[in-house]
């Protein structure tokens, strides 16, 4: 999958850049709206990251331009502002999808991901991992061919396991990508281990491998090493 | 009442008293100078009787008048001559009235004998002069009363115009609007000076605003910028393979301490914007839609936490209100009632046509009850909560006119808003 970064913050650019890095990802980057252009048109990538507040012009103009020229990219809005005018302008234009600063990484991943399949595989995409296969055009995971039982937020915590794997997740970034923005008023995030010991559950009684490690205090982290 | 009125009638008091007194002053002086002729044409009779009196017979066409009576005294007796002047009253016969007179008495000496001489003169009657001198009194006054009433329409129509329009602009002026204030040129110094300290003031009061606007809008960009690199190095952080669980506990201690600074910029930029009307695209609002799908979501969480919650809903409310306020409202009201909730608790939502009210069971407050809505006051420190969610109730409710009330009895915290309509 090949992504362009578009950001004018050195620093916040870093951090994706290292944390995709680590992934199956290509990535390259641009810091102002004249190097966008210019690689947009040298090159087609699956999906932009577009921080829509840059110093020489609107990310929304460039938002436009990619409608126009490439309509096949996918495309992620970033952005300090949370006005809402700005979300729904964002994706009128056709931005597939919005994330407001500060976000977790592991959640930025999850979306990319996310846009990737819906728009370049048509949402037909099984995600295999070891034993464990996640057909999401139907939300069907299965466990040595057998079918897995799952809650709705039991599936979205296996598919965020996976897109996020061999990483670190607080409790915390689990709870946002699950519930929203609406967990904010809590303290503690131990409900998150609910869900996590049902997923584990069902998970080995189909003779699964138990992936999800427990970092103490902190969260999960989904690995096989 | 109009300044214009106002002064006007403040000088047709004025006027009033002075031309009463201007009226009695009149009438004294008409009265002085009346006696004084009177008594001078007395005196000018006598001379003309002494004068006639050196000629033979010379008294009789005297004696012919009503006014003059003249009694010799007999030859050779001696009087002290004297002259006194009196007012008296006669009766007279042609006019069948009794009249006010001007009476000459004197005992004098004319040639060689002395005689006792009346004359009389009538006076013009007090309620004469009073009469002639209030009918010029009060012609005057209604005279000045009609020239007030024109010259006030003239003044308004013309002197007190710049005035007039500046008073329409402020009527007219918001600050939201971004418009300066207009203003009429006058020559009036007055005016002036209050048309340009009225621009000097909304100016100012505009430039304020919209620095205060932009600074809240930059507040959250350029605040969650920094946040969010300072969120990825930290995640990036917990990635490296021989972090301790001490050092991984210090990096995750710091993210809720980022995560808690991200929230509170956002929520004060929200008060801010509620401040500053941000939000003012009231609409119908179908409340009761916003309502259940919050109390669903929250439902969820709650059950987690072991807080149940119920709800009984009136179907089809409408409000006229900004959605998002809408939604703010709601979200920041269930919010609150788990947040403040006991183990094991409980939640209750009751939506009617007059109110919406949530009930959970809780700790007493440990706060008065009326600092409650006010900024940055908790009522439990330790829960980490940034104090703020009941501020920002508080003020979406007045903006719209709706009222929010706190009480608590019987381990239950009960936060209720009436709606206006």
């Amino acid at each position: 999958m090949k992504i362009l970064i578009i950001e004018d913050e050195r620093d916040l650019m870093d951090n994706i850049l290292a944390y995709f890095s680590a992934g199956d990802f290509v990535c390259e980057s641009a810091s102002s709206k004249a190097e966008a252009l210019d690689k947009l048109g040298g090159f087609n990538y699956d999906v932009v990251i577009l921080d829509i507040m840059l110093p020489d012009g609107n990310g929304l103009q460039i938002l436009n331009h990619i409608r126009n020229e490439n309509p096949d990219t996918g495309v992620l809005i970033i952005s300090a502002k949370n006005a809402l005018d700005d979300r729904l302008r964002g994706l009128d234009l056709g931005a597939d999808d919005y994330l407001t600063k500060p976000f977790h990484l592991s959640e930025l991943n999850a979306r990319i991901r996310a846009i990737f399949r819906r728009r370049k595989l048509q949402g037909q995409t099984v995600l295999q991992y070891n034993e464990i296969a996640i057909h999401t055009s139907n939300h069907e995971v299965l466990v040595n061919d057998a079918s897995l039982e799952l809650t709705l937020k039991e599936y979205e915590l296996l598919l965020f396991f996976v897109t996020n794997k061999n990483r670190v997740l607080t409790k915390q970034a689990i709870a946002e990508h699950l519930w929203g923005d609406n967990v904010d008023y809590l303290q503690n995030f131990d409900f998150v281990y609910q869900h996590i010991k049902n997923l584990r559950k069902k998970i080995m009684a189909n003779d699964g491998k138990d992936y999800i490690k427990t970092i103490y205090g902190l969260g999960y982290k989904f690995t096989d090493k | 009442m109009r300044l214009l009125t106002k002064t006007t009638l403040w000088y047709l008091v004025f006027a009033l008293i002075m031309f009463t007194i201007g009226g009695l002053i009149a009438m004294s002086m008409v009265r002085t100078v009346v006696n004084r002729e009177t008594d001078y044409e007395l005196q000018q009779t006598l001379r003309e009787i002494r004068n006639a009196a050196a000629f033979e017979n010379g008294l009789d066409i005297f004696n012919e008048r009503n006014s003059v009576s003249i009694r010799a005294f007999p030859k050779g007796q001696v009087i002290q001559p004297d002259t006194i002047l009196k007012d008296t009253f006669i009766y007279l016969k042609r006019t069948q009235r009794v009249e006010g007179f001007r009476k000459l008495i004197t005992n004098t000496q004319l040639e060689d004998q002395f005689y006792h001489i009346e004359i009389s003169e009538i006076i013009i009657e007090e309620g004469d002069i009073i009469s002639v001198v209030s009918w010029i009194i009060i012609r005057l006054f209604l005279f000045l009363t009609a020239a007030l009433l024109i010259g006030n329409f003239l003044i308004s129509k013309n002197l007190f115009r710049p005035f007039e329009h500046l008073l329409k602009s402020l009527d007219k002026f918001r600050i939201k609007n971004n418009e300066p204030l207009s203003t009429m040129e006058t020559k009036t110094q007055e005016f002036q000076r209050l048309n340009q300290f009225a621009e000097e003031m909304t100016n100012k009061a505009r430039l304020d605003y919209q620095n205060l606007k932009e600074f809240s809008e930059n507040a959250s960009h350029e605040m969650q910028t920094p946040i969010a690199i300072a969120q990825g190095k930290l995640e990036l952080l917990l990635e490296s393979p021989q972090l301790t669980e001490e050092q991984l506990s210090l990096v995750h201690t710091t993210q809720q301490s980022i995560h808690k600074i991200s929230r509170l910029g956002q929520s004060l930029t929200l008060l801010t914007k509620i401040e500053n009307e941000e939000f003012s695209a009231k609409q119908p609002v179908n409340f009761s839609d916003i309502v259940a799908s919050n109390v669903q979501n929250f439902k969820e969480l709650g059950q987690m936490q072991g807080i149940s919650m119920e709800d009984k809903l009136a179907a089809g409310i409408e409000l006229q209100i900004d959605p998002i306020l809408a939604d703010i409202l709601v979200t920041n009201l269930l919010k609150n009632a788990l947040q403040h909730n006991i183990e094991e608790g409980w939640v209750k939502v009751r939506l009617t046509e007059e109110y919406l009210e949530v009930i959970n069971s809780g700790e007493p407050p440990k706060l008065p009850t009326d600092q409650l809505f006010q900024r940055f006051k908790k009522n439990n420190q330790s829960k980490g909560t940034l104090g703020l969610g009941l501020a920002i109730v508080k003020k979406i409710c007045e903006l719209n006119g709706c009222e929010v009330d706190y009480s608590y009895a019987e381990e239950r915290h009960r936060l209720r808003v009436t709606f206006s309509h």
